[in-house]
C-alpha cells in the first residue's frame, strides 16, 4: 500500500554452459526484470541466441502461416495439450499440414479472387445490356465519341435538345439512368457537360468482347462451377481444422515461449565463456532466486544483489492488498507512478465508490449496478480489465445501494415515503411500510448536499498536497514546503466558506464545531460579504510562502485552487440531478399505469417506464457518476501529487493457456 | 424585494450557467476531439487526455458558482 514493492538491483551472472539451464529457471520464477544490454565492449558482447533458436522459429513462421491459411486465429482449445505431447506430434503434423494445407488454402485464395473478378465483369456490363451493342463496339472510333455511365437525372431530354446528331441509348434503373450516347467527336464537349449536370459517372467497361447478356451468363455459370469447387476445398480445410486446429494453437503458443527464452541470450552480455544478466527483481525474491540457481545450475550460476545507485530507476511493481488491487485499473490509464512516488490506489479504493454511490444513492439501482458488477466479474474471465472494471463497478453499486438505504431512502427514484411537502406523491408505502426515514432528500436538502461535497473536496484535496509534500520532501525540498502553503490556502479557503455557511447547513454546523472549532470567530464585511479573519490570514500567509517555494507563477494557480474546491459541488449537482430525472419520469408515467384504469395505457406506461429508467437513470446516470468520480480524482487530486512516468515492472515470464509445461 | 427583480435576478442566473455552459461546450468540443484521436493512435493517452477533457469544465463551475450566489443575494 503506497508503496510500490521494493527492489534490488541485482546481476545473474554464471558460465555459458549454464545458461540455457539458468534462462529456463529465471522464467519458471518470473521474477526478474531484465535490463536490455546494450553497450558492448572487447569483453562483452551481446550474447548468441540458443541453438534450439532457429528451428523452432522455422517451425513457429509454419504454423502462423497456417493459422492465418485456415483462418484459426481465434480458435480456442477445449483442452489445454501437454508439452510432452505437442514434441511428439507436432513434427509428423506439420509435413501433413505442409502438404495439404498450404495449396489448398492457395487454390481457395486463387477461386476467391476469380470469383470476385467476374462478379465486377457482371456488375459493369449488367447496365449496358439491354442495349445489345457487342462490348468491344464502345471504344476504338476516330470521328465519334462514346460515353457510357451511369446518370442520377435522365439526361436523354437535354441531349436530344441541344446535340440532335447524337445517338442516345438509355436504360432506366431502380434510382438511376445507364446511358450510352454515341455522337460526332466535336460535340464531346458538350455532351460531357449536359451529362456532368445529370451526375453522371463514367462505367469502366472490362476488356472483354461480344454480347454483354452472353458474357453476363457465362459468368454466372463460371462462378456457380468454381463456388462448387470452393466449397469442396473449404470442406477439405475444415476437416483438417477439425483434426489439427487444437494442435496448431497449443503448438503455436509452446513455440513462441521456446523462441522467447531461446532468443533471451540477445538481450544480456556474455563473454567466450560466462554470461551476465543485468536487472532487478523484488527484494523480497532474492533469497528464492539463489536457492533455485544453486539447485539448477549445480553452483554454475549465482546472483549477486548491487546497491542502488543515484538516477537509478527501478521498475514498479504496485503492491495493494487484494481488495484493492482492481483498482490499480485507474492508475494503468493514466501513467505508472514513479518508484519513489507514492501509489495512490488506496486512496481510489476508499473514495471511488464514495462518491460513485453518493452520485446515484439509491437502493435500486444501486442493487442493479452491483449485480452487473458481479457478473462481469464473473463471467469476463477472458478481459481482465474488464473484470478489474466490474470489480469497481460491484464495489460502487454495493456504496450506492447503501447511500440509498441508509441516507436518501429511495430505491428506482422512488422515496420510501413521500416528502412531508408533498404527502400525495408515489412512494413505496403503498407496497411497503419500510421504517427508514431520508437523512438528506435529494429535491429539498440541496443546500446541506452541497456543503457536505465541499468537505469532501477539502479533505480529498488535503490529502492530495499532504500526499505532494511526502512525495517531494526527500527530491526538492523547497517543492514540499510549497504543498504546506498550499495547504494553508486551502484551509483558509474551507474556512471562509464554512464561515459564510454558518449555520445555514448541518454540515457546517458540525464542521465549525469540531474540526474548526479552533477557529477563532472573528469577522468583517467586505464589499457585502462576510469574510472570516483567520481564513484571510491563513491564505494571505500561502499567498506569502507560495513565491518563496514554487515561484510567483504559482499565485496564479491560486484561484484555480478555488474552482478545483468548488469542482467537487458536482458531487450534489449530479446525485439532485439524477433524482430529479427519475422523479420527472415517474411523475410523468405513474398516472399512466395507476390511474388510467385501461390495461393497454398501463402497459405501455410499464414499458416507457422501464426504457427511461434503464436508459437515462441507470446507464447514462452510471456513466456520468462514474465519469465524474474518477474525474475528481484524476484531475483535482492526482494534479496535486502525482507525475508518474515510472517503468512497469515486467519480468522474463511466459503465460501458458493452452500448453501444460511437462518435464 | 419586488418580485420583477427577483425575476431580474433569475435570469441573470440562467444567463450565468447557460452562457459558461456554452463556453465549456465549444471548449471540451475541440479538446474532446484531439483527446479521442489521441486515444484512438495510443490507448495510453487515455487518462491524460480525460485530464486535458476536462479543464475547461472550470468555466462552468464557476458559472455556478456565480448562479448560485445570485439565487441566494
Amino acid at each position: 500500500m503506497l508503496r510500490p514493492e521494493e527492489m534490488t538491483r541485482a546481476v545473474v551472472v554464471g558460465s555459458i554452459e549454464s545458461l540455457d539451464v539458468t534462462i529456463e529457471c529465471l522464467y519458471e520464477l518470473g521474477v526478474l526484470h531484465l535490463i536490455d544490454f546494450t553497450e558492448q565492449d572487447e569483453e562483452f558482447k551481446i550474447g548468441e541466441p540458443l541453438p534450439s533458436a532457429s528451428e523452432a522459429s522455422q517451425k513457429l513462421l509454419k504454423l502462423r502461416a497456417m493459422i492465418r491459411a485456415l483462418s484459426i486465429d481465434s480458435h480456442k482449445p477445449a483442452e489445454r495439450m501437454a508439452t510432452s505431447d505437442i514434441r511428439r506430434t507436432l513434427d509428423q503434423a506439420l509435413v501433413t499440414l505442409d502438404l495439404n494445407t498450404s495449396k489448398k488454402a492457395e487454390a481457395k485464395q486463387r477461386i476467391q479472387s476469380l470469383i470476385r473478378d467476374k462478379e465486377s465483369e457482371i456488375k459493369a456490363l449488367e447496365p449496358i445490356a439491354p442495349f445489345g451493342i457487342p462490348v468491344e463496339d464502345y471504344e476504338g472510333y476516330e470521328t465519334i465519341f462514346s460515353m457510357v455511365g451511369i446518370c442520377r437525372a435522365d439526361p436523354e431530354a437535354a441531349l436530344r435538345a441541344r446535340l440532335p446528331g447524337a445517338e442516345v441509348l438509355r436504360n432506366p434503373r431502380k434510382g438511376d439512368v445507364a446511358v450510352a450516347v454515341f455522337g460526332m467527336a466535336a460535340d464531346r464537349p458538350e455532351a460531357t457537360r449536359i451529362l456532368a449536370e445529370h451526375g453522371f459517372q463514367e462505367l469502366k467497361l472490362p476488356k472483354a468482347a461480344g454480347d454483354p447478356s452472353a458474357i453476363i451468363s457465362k459468368n454466372r455459370a463460371d462462378i456457380a462451377a468454381l463456388e462448387k469447387d470452393l466449397v469442396r476445398i473449404e470442406g477439405d480445410l475444415e476437416a483438417i481444422r477439425k483434426k489439427f486446429a487444437d494442435l496448431i494453437i497449443a503448438s503455436e503458443e509452446d513455440l513462441s515461449i521456446e523462441v522467447m527464452k531461446a532468443e533471451t541470450p540477445l538481450r544480456i552480455a556474455a563473454t567466450t565463456n560466462s554470461f551476465v544478466m543485468d536487472g532487478w527483481l523484488p527484494t523480497s525474491k532474492v533469497d528464492e532466486l539463489q536457492k533455485s540457481l544453486n539447485s539448477l545450475c549445480c553452483g554454475l550460476a549465482f546472483v549477486e544483489t548491487l546497491p542502488k545507485e543515484a538516477g537509478d530507476e527501478p521498475p514498479v511493481l504496485l503492491r495493494n492488498p487484494k481488495p484493492v488491487k482492481p483498482f490499480e485499473f485507474f492508475i494503468d490509464l493514466v501513467s505508472t507512478p514513479k518508484y519513489e512516488e507514492v501509489d495512490p490506489t488506496i486512496v481510489l479504493f476508499l473514495t471511488f465508490p464514495l462518491f460513485f454511490g453518493f452520485m446515484i444513492g439509491d437502493l435500486g439501482f444501486g442493487l442493479g449496478l452491483a449485480a452487473l458488477g458481479a457478473v462481469m466479474r464473473l463471467k469476463l474471465k477472458g478481459s481482465p480489465d474488464l473484470q478489474k472494471l466490474g470489480t469497481i463497478v460491484l464495489a460502487g453499486g454495493i456504496m450506492a445501494s447503501l447511500f440509498g438505504l441508509l441516507v436518501f431512502a429511495e430505491a428506482f427514484g422512488v422515496p420510501f415515503h413521500p416528502p412531508e411537502a408533498h404527502p400525495d406523491e408515489h412512494s413505496w408505502e403503498s407496497v411497503a411500510d419500510i421504517p427508514i426515514h431520508p437523512v438528506l432528500d435529494k429535491m429539498t436538502d440541496i443546500k446541506e448536499m452541497l456543503a457536505l461535497s465541499l468537505l469532501a473536496g477539502w479533505v480529498h484535496l488535503t490529502l492530495g498536497f499532504v500526499l505532494g509534500f511526502v512525495n517531494q520532501i526527500h527530491h526538492n525540498r523547497k517543492h514540499a514546503f510549497a504543498k504546506v502553503a498550499w495547504l494553508l490556502i486551502l484551509l483558509g479557503l474551507f474556512i471562509e466558506i464554512m464561515y459564510i455557511a454558518g449555520s445555514a447547513t448541518w454540515t457546517s454546523e458540525f464542521v465549525n464545531g469540531t474540526v474548526l472549532a479552533w477557529v477563532p470567530d472573528a469577522g468583517t464585511a467586505v464589499a457585502g460579504i462576510q469574510v472570516s479573519i483567520p481564513a484571510l490570514a491563513f491564505i494571505l500567509a500561502g499567498v506569502v510562502g507560495l513565491p518563496l517555494t514554487e515561484g510567483a507563477m504559482a499565485l496564479s494557480e491560486v484561484v484555480g485552487l478555488f474552482t478545483n474546491l468548488v469542482s467537487y459541488t458536482r458531487l450534489a449537482a449530479l446525485a439532485v440531478g439524477k433524482g430529479a430525472m427519475a422523479l420527472a419520469f415517474n411523475t410523468m408515467l405513474f398516472p399512466l399505469i395507476f390511474e388510467s384504469h385501461n390495461i393497454g395505457i398501463a402497459i405501455v406506461g410499464v414499458v416507457a417506464l422501464f426504457v427511461t429508467q434503464m436508459f437515462f437513470v441507470f446507464f447514462l446516470g452510471a456513466l456520468s457518476a462514474g465519469i465524474q468520480a474518477i474525474r475528481l480524482n484524476y484531475v483535482e487530486f492526482f494534479l496535486k501529487f502525482f507525475e508518474g512516468g515510472g517503468k512497469e515492472f515486467s519480468p522474463l515470464r511466459y503465460l501458458r493457456k493452452h500448453s501444460v509445461a511437462t518435464k | 424585494m419586488d418580485p420583477t427583480q427577483v425575476g431580474l435576478a433569475m435570469i441573470g442566473a440562467g444567463i450565468a450557467i447557460g452562457v459558461a455552459g456554452l463556453g465549456t461546450g465549444v471548449a471540451q468540443g475541440q479538446v474532446g476531439a484531439a483527446a479521442v484521436g489521441a486515444t484512438a493512435e495510443n490507448p495510453k493517452m487515455f487518462g491524460k487526455g480525460m485530464i486535458m477533457m476536462v479543464l475547461p469544465e472550470t468555466i462552468v463551475i464557476l458559472g455556478f458558482v456565480v448562479a448560485f450566489l445570485i439565487m441566494n443575494a
